[in-house]
């Protein structure tokens, strides 16, 4: 922690020095971009301050999506570590079955999934709200049970047979030793898993049926050629991932007073 | 601890339960009324698949015809997005379904690989006749590419037209001419797509039989830009103020396609190696280039033309202003708000006479 100051220094310099190189084309002529595929810094803020209103309201819709799917993929996931590492023998095999999802493209199971909850709801916002949330919960379930489930097996030695010898049950064993264990794995996952509910629910508002979301508005404006408001987006989808990134690592914070 | 677990596998249980409910779904919750009667006004059928929010369009910049069809009949402009199957049709999620004459009402109507088999139990509403035709397949180009090479851009307008020419008079050969250019699509829909290109090619908004290739109609030109600048928007400010005060004279230019046309056919070119960016990938929909490559219309001119196929996201007008190809094909509307953006480019060529966007419903047979 004392490095904190330093830590945050450096960084928002480098961001700093970026955009001043950006705004003042230095950029452009190293990458040999034009204003208009790149639009300057000052432009696309004035259309964010413009259209302010519509940019939050799909930035909304889009952390609805990531947190809805990243709180049942990670529940989802945690459960399955509960269920692994009680039934060993069949668990770890189960997991890295689990763990083949994470293989699967986005952009595969994003239209299938879109397909198959159809019929869940009449109102198409509802129904393909439900099909994003579904996309990001599989990504997020993966890393979650994973994790979680090396927090109950890998316990510090003998503390399991330390509680066995005081005749402390399974239960016991469980929520006072486990689950605390655990702790530090689940924001193992969560780091991996935060950044990638957004990327999924942006990929995931590409295929949905009903038009919503930063993801969306980034592909229907660079299709139209609007480069600058595609832009405008992409900062939107760069705010949310940070701000949902800060608020982890304070939780994580907090959670993990005195552990360390 | 044999209970806690029996907890988790019930809950374990009830999750897969529900999921499983999610995806088999219950195909009797569609609604029962997914056919139109046989006699059923273009009005009422509007009317009731807006009002259900059943109308679908692909979006990104191919809604704009069917916002104008929407606001005619006093409804909401929204509509479902749909996918580039017509699978959403076909299962009743969209009651009134985006098609193109030459693509997907085909797939939809006919029963060879890849068709869903419909024949005539399906109708559709054109856009033509309900009278928000926007114009579609035009050529372009970068308005400094045209100014810098007034000849090559002449001789590839006269090539790609006699192309157009031939396509049209023979839609069968210029069918498997595209299929052996590496075809997207079986030999059967080529061919039904040459078909009712030709038509799209050789017929106007209203109706009216055309026999010069690639003429940029005026009334349909203005009828376009006007109906562009009511749907596109743009929430970029600069970009809308330009948009406003955009006029016929800054999108297009007829004089290279009106010297083209009325030359012998011979050119002394600036630059011979040129290409051409399509909107989407190898199919008939644009027949008319691959036959001019493939009967040496090109070359004729002294021109070596590479064709790029589009496909998926790619931006033609972008493609185009970048310098990565010499002339592009896209919808009028596109080059509209890439023209609106700031980009600088020129259409010097119409190809499509009248729109090819369909509505498709299911009716009685």
């Amino acid at each position: 922690m004392k490095n904190s100051k330093s830590t945050i220094i450096a960084p928002v310099t480098l961001g700093l020095i970026g955009v001043f190189m950006w705004q003042s084309q230095m950029l452009h002529r190293i990458l040999g971009a034009d204003t208009f595929t790149m639009p300057l810094p000052a432009r696309i803020f004035g259309i964010i301050t413009e259209n302010i209103a519509k940019i939050l309201f799909n930035m909304q819709a889009t952390v609805m999506v990531a947190i809805g799917g990243l709180i049942l993929g990670s529940v989802l996931g945690y459960l399955l570590a509960i269920l692994a590492s009680n039934f060993p023998k069949w668990g770890v095999g189960g997991l890295s079955v689990i763990s083949s999802f994470n293989a699967i493209p986005i952009i595969a199971i994003a239209p299938i999934l879109n397909n198959l909850t159809k019929d869940f709801s009449s109102d198409p916002n509802t129904r393909s709200m439900l099909a994003k949330i579904l996309v990001v919960m599989i990504t997020c379930t993966v890393s979650m049970s994973v994790n979680a489930y090396r927090g109950f097996i890998e316990l510090k030695p003998f503390s399991e047979d330390l509680m066995r010898s005081l005749a402390a049950n399974r239960m016991t064993v469980f929520f006072k030793l486990k689950v605390p264990n655990s702790v530090p794995y689940i924001f193992t996952a969560l780091r991996v898993s935060v950044p990638a509910s957004i990327i999924s629910a942006m990929v995931s508002e590409y295929f949905a049926e009903y038009i919503i979301g930063v993801g969306r508005q980034i592909r229907e404006n660079i299709v139209l050629a609007q480069y600058a408001t595609a832009w405008a987006y992409i900062t939107a989808a760069i705010t949310i991932g940070i701000i949902m990134y800060v608020i982890l690592i304070i939780i994580e914070g907090i959670c993990m007073k005195g552990r360390r | 601890m044999r209970k806690i677990s029996k907890k988790f596998v019930a809950l374990f249980v009830f999750i897969a339960a529900v999921f499983s409910v999610y995806a088999n779904g219950n195909k009797e919750v569609a609604p029962a009324k997914s056919y139109y009667a046989s006699n059923a006004t273009v009005e009422s059928i509007v009317k009731d698949a807006a009002t259900k929010g059943q109308v679908g369009n692909w979006g990104l910049g191919n809604e704009y015809e069917i916002q104008a069809l929407l606001t005619k009949y006093n409804l909401p402009t929204t509509y479902l997005s749909q996918a580039f199957d017509m699978d959403g049709f076909d299962d009743d999620s969209i009651l009134l379904a985006s098609a193109m004459t030459y693509n997907e009402l085909g797939l939809v109507k006919n029963d060879y690989d890849g068709g869903y088999g419909y024949g005539n139990k399906v109708s559709f509403i054109d856009m033509n006749s309900e009278g928000v035709a926007m114009l579609e397949d035009n050529l372009f180009t970068k308005a400094d590419f045209a100014q810098a090479n007034p000849n090559t851009v002449k001789a590839f307008i006269y090539a790609s037209m006699k192309g157009w020419e031939y396509a049209c008079a023979n839609p069968e050969e210029a069918a498997e001419i595209v299929f052996n250019n590496g075809s997207s699509v079986s030999p059967q829909h080529q061919a039904y797509m040459a078909s009712e290109v030709k038509k799209l090619v050789e017929t106007d908004t209203a109706g009216n039989p055309v026999s010069i290739y690639g003429k940029m109609d005026e009334t349909a030109m203005a009828q376009t830009l006007a109906l562009a600048k009511k749907y596109i928007k743009l929430e970029d400010s600069v970009a809308a103020k330009a948009l406003e005060s955009m006029t016929l004279d800054d999108i297009r230019n007829t004089v290279f396609w009106d010297e083209a046309m009325a030359s012998a056919g011979k050119f002394d070119v600036e630059k011979s190696d040129v290409s051409i960016q399509l909107k989407w990938l190898p199919q008939a929909q644009f027949m008319g280039y691959y036959v001019a490559k493939d009967k040496g219309y090109y070359s004729e001119v002294g021109l070596n033309v590479t064709i790029v196929p589009g496909g998926g996201d790619i931006g033609e007008p972008t493609a185009v202003y970048t310098g990565q190809v010499d002339f592009g094909v896209t919808w009028v509307s596109n080059l509209i708000a890439a023209k609106a953006a700031g980009m600088d480019l020129l259409q010097i060529a119409q190809v499509y006479q009248k729109s090819g966007l369909v509505l498709v419903y299911k009716t009685e047979e």
